[in-house]
């Protein structure tokens, strides 16, 4: 073919479409980078989404539902739910060391069964650290020292429970998220350092202290409730906090507090607990006196019922990778209305909400894929630059070469071979631009991170800054479906801008182009 | 019949609201084997002429003055556009005052392009056919040159072997001669005698030089877009 052979020349011996396709390279790197990393970072969110909330979430909100260890048994019993436990979400007051109150998202947990499903014990930070996180180049990691510090923390965070030196005995405790308090101090590297606070003296001087939440008590002021939604009365504890999590997700740090599941019961009367049955007890407030006698005793009411335990939600995690959780949720409604059936006092199916992750992150998931979508959109836009230029720097080479056009219609060349020739000469502009760009994007992307650390030292440029994207490294995958789009993408724009000229040189007359000068 | 006929052929070009007639009733008819010289002025219209019976261009359509081109007993006005491509990759070769090289491609390739504009069946052989061409003007040690390291003389022996690889009926030729001086002139008028010797090439050539056109079997003259005398020389015997 005569055009394999035009193009194949002009490629050897043009500069200037060769600026073209440097153009593309640019433009397809450009695309491919921000798409690769906003999509890793996406992943990373969904990913950390998931790790407090399992696949799907049963909930039925304030209230909640009795015999949930029936659901949880019946649920862990089907081949498409690998764990299944009980929770409580309310919301709490918390009052800090320093003497503030935050309003916090509790949630009562069982720390086995929440592990299970959450596989929370990654996310909780204070541990014993052997080696520094990627980013923590001079070793300023707190949990790289001191490990006697750390020790038992993982455990007591794992378990929602805490030694209680004075009385001897284990006691309930918390896990904060880890922004929650305020305390602790965000590094460039990525981890948290323990903030220091200035606490007034009896004598009336300010003092600096550290603040470690893990060795502080707080107070948890939870309003409980009565079955029919009623609320009852404060009630306050002083809980010991275990350690902290990093979820991923600045919203779930922020707020959310983990406490033992069976004090939060206690604290919102959601526990197992005898009822007397409304006028079955006699009016003597329970005294009989004896009548021979005359002496008082007590009576036992004669009919009480026992209450059953209450959670809110039970949360399931399927069984492998449930990229879509949705058939996860619908197995998960009708084993619910088969649990529903099986009890009395246990709310109508209709009546429960059933969600995926995906429903509950819906918000800052979408936010973050609009995003995307409007930076994939904005640069592809941007990459219109590349086509315009193929189109401004082929049509200056048709007019360069009219009189080459003229000669090859002149022996025989159709108008569409001709065509062809810019077509054929604008894929393979295209071809090297894009596959040069998706290599570069490529070799970018996979060295990412040393190259951001590298603009940090050497331009103290740091773009991507931990404390803002919340995660410490860059996403650094390239995945080939997309780099397969951009590249295509590539090509087609440059065969796009070929368009015009090649339609231009079909059209020259082949006589004028002949007398051309 | 005749090879080739011109039947009255009309061309005008305007120019804003301005008609210039540049043929006005041109005609001529060349036999097979015959070559034919058009002698004429600067601008009296014989590259235009050359054009219309390459099919590169259209006659006027005056329906009061039937006019035709006719080649091998096929009307051109009849040809539709894919018809008259093929017609130019086959039956007609071009040759150029300017030599119209492609720049880009080798001695070798300027000619074969022209082969693989036409793909036949004659794809196969053309490489040995052109060398054997290019050998016959002594180009053989030039193959892998660029048309800019060629002389004038060079370049135009390697169009005519690019005008003449696919073996067309009728060679066209536009003041081939008229860019070089008068001996590499000779030598390339020889080189297309020796040619025709051989295999009777089909030859228009158009020029305004007398003794150029002196070197044909017959000579024309193209005055006021007609062809209006003919001095004819018996054709030499083959
Ligand atoms: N595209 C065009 N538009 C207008 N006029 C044209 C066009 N092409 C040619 N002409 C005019 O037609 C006339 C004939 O041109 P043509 O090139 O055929 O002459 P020519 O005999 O080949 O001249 P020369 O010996 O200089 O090559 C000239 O007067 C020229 O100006
Ligand atoms: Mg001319």
């Amino acid at each position: 073919m005569y055009q394999t052979l035009l193009t194949r020349k002009y490629l050897t011996s043009k500069i200037m479409p060769l600026l073209a396709s440097v153009a593309i390279v640019l433009c397809t790197a450009m695309v491919l980078i921000t798409w690769s990393v906003m999509g890793g970072f996406l992943k990373s969110l969904v990913a950390s989404g998931r790790t407090m909330i399992g696949d799907v979430a049963i909930t039925f909100p304030n209230v909640g539902f009795p015999h949930y260890q029936d659901l949880v048994r019946r649920l862990q019993a089907d081949p498409m739910v690998e764990a299944a436990c009980p929770m409580i979400e309310s919301y709490g007051l918390i009052h800090l060391p320093d003497g503030r109150n935050e309003l916090v998202v509790v949630k009562g947990v069982e720390g086995d069964s929440y592990n299970r499903v959450t596989e929370f014990h990654k996310t909780l930070y204070w541990r014993p650290l052997t080696e520094p996180v990627p980013k923590d180049e001079f070793g300023d990691d707190w949990r790289l020292r001191q490990h006697s510090l750390w020790a038992g923390r993982l455990a007591d965070g794992m378990a929602l429970r805490e030694m209680d030196t004075q009385r001897a005995q284990e006691v309930p405790a918390a896990v904060f998220g880890i922004e929650v308090a305020g305390f602790n101090i965000r590094e460039v590297w990525g981890g948290y350092t323990p903030g220091v606070v200035r606490v007034p003296q009896s004598d009336g001087t300010l003092k600096d202290q550290t603040v470690l939440m893990f060795e502080s008590t707080i107070t948890l002021n939870l309003l409980a409730m009565d079955p029919t939604g009623r609320s009852v009365e404060t009630s306050t504890r002083q809980v010991p906090v275990a350690n902290e999590f990093q979820s991923g997700l600045y919203d779930i740090d922020k707020q959310t507090i983990l406490v033992d599941l069976g004090l939060v019961q206690q604290m919102l009367n959601m526990d197992e607990a005898e009822r007397i049955v409304a006028g079955s007890a006699p009016d003597t407030h329970g005294v009989v006196v004896d009548p021979a006698t005359g002496r008082e005793s007590f009576e036992p009411a004669r009919e009480t019922t026992v209450d059953p335990a209450r959670v809110t939600s039970v949360l399931v995690r399927g069984k492998g990778k449930q990229e879509d959780p949705r058939p996860l949720a619908e197995r998960c409604r009708e084993i619910y209305r088969d649990f529903a059936a099986a009890h009395t006092g246990v709310p109508p199916p209709e009546n429960i909400r059933i969600a995926t992750w995906e429903d509950q992150n819906r918000t800052l998931i979408s936010a973050v894929k609009k995003e995307t979508g409007l930076v994939l959109f904005i640069f592809s836009f941007i990459s219109l630059t590349a086509v315009i230029l193929v189109l401004a720097i082929f049509w200056s080479m048709v007019s360069e070469k009219t009189k080459d056009i003229g000669v090859l219609r002149s022996i025989g060349a159709s108008r569409s071979g001709v065509a062809m020739v810019w077509i054929c000469y604008g894929l393979a502009i295209g071809l090297i631009g894009s596959i040069a760009g998706g290599a570069l994007a490529y070799a970018i992307v996979w060295n990412i991170n040393p190259i951001h650390d590298w603009m940090g030292q050497q331009l103290g440029l740091v773009i991507w800054d931990p404390r803002v994207y919340y995660f410490v490294t860059i996403p650094s995958e390239v995945e080939t479906d997309k780099a397969v789009i951009v590249v295509l993408g590539g090509v087609v724009s440059s065969v796009l801008g070929a368009l015009i000229p090649a339609a231009r040189a079909a059209m020259l007359s082949p006589v004028k182009a002949l007398r051309f000068e | 019949m005749p090879l080739l006929i011109v039947e009255n052929l009309q061309k005008t070009y305007r120019l804003g609201r301005v008609d210039v007639p540049v043929l006005r009733g041109a005609s001529l008819a060349v036999e097979e084997g015959e070559f034919v010289a058009v002698l004429g002025a600067s601008g009296s219209g014989k590259s235009t002429l050359l054009h219309l019976i390459g099919g590169l261009d259209t006659p006027d359509r005056d329906p009061e003055r039937p006019s035709g081109i006719t080649f091998d007993g096929r009307d051109l006005k009849a040809m539709v556009t894919r018809d008259l491509d093929r017609y130019r990759a086959r039956d007609v070769g071009f040759v150029f005052q300017f030599y119209h090289l492609l720049p880009e491609l080798t001695v070798i390739q300027n000619v074969l392009i022209a082969s693989m504009v036409r793909r036949g069946p004659g794809a196969r052989s053309a490489p040995a056919r052109a060398a054997e061409i290019l050998d016959a003007f002594g180009l053989a040690s030039r193959l892998g040159h660029r048309p800019a390291q060629l002389s004038g003389g060079e370049r135009q022996r390697v169009a005519i072997a690019r005008a003449l690889i696919n073996e067309p009926r009728l060679l066209l030729a536009d003041e081939p001669t008229g860019n070089l001086d008068r001996k590499t002139g000779n030598a390339i008028l020889d080189a297309l005698a020796r040619i025709r010797e051989r295999t009777r090439q089909t030859v228009i050539m158009v020029t305004h030089d007398p003794s150029v056109a002196a070197r044909a079997d017959r000579v024309v003259n193209l005055e006021d877009g007609r062809v209006v005398s003919e001095h004819s020389r018996p054709l030499r015997d083959s």
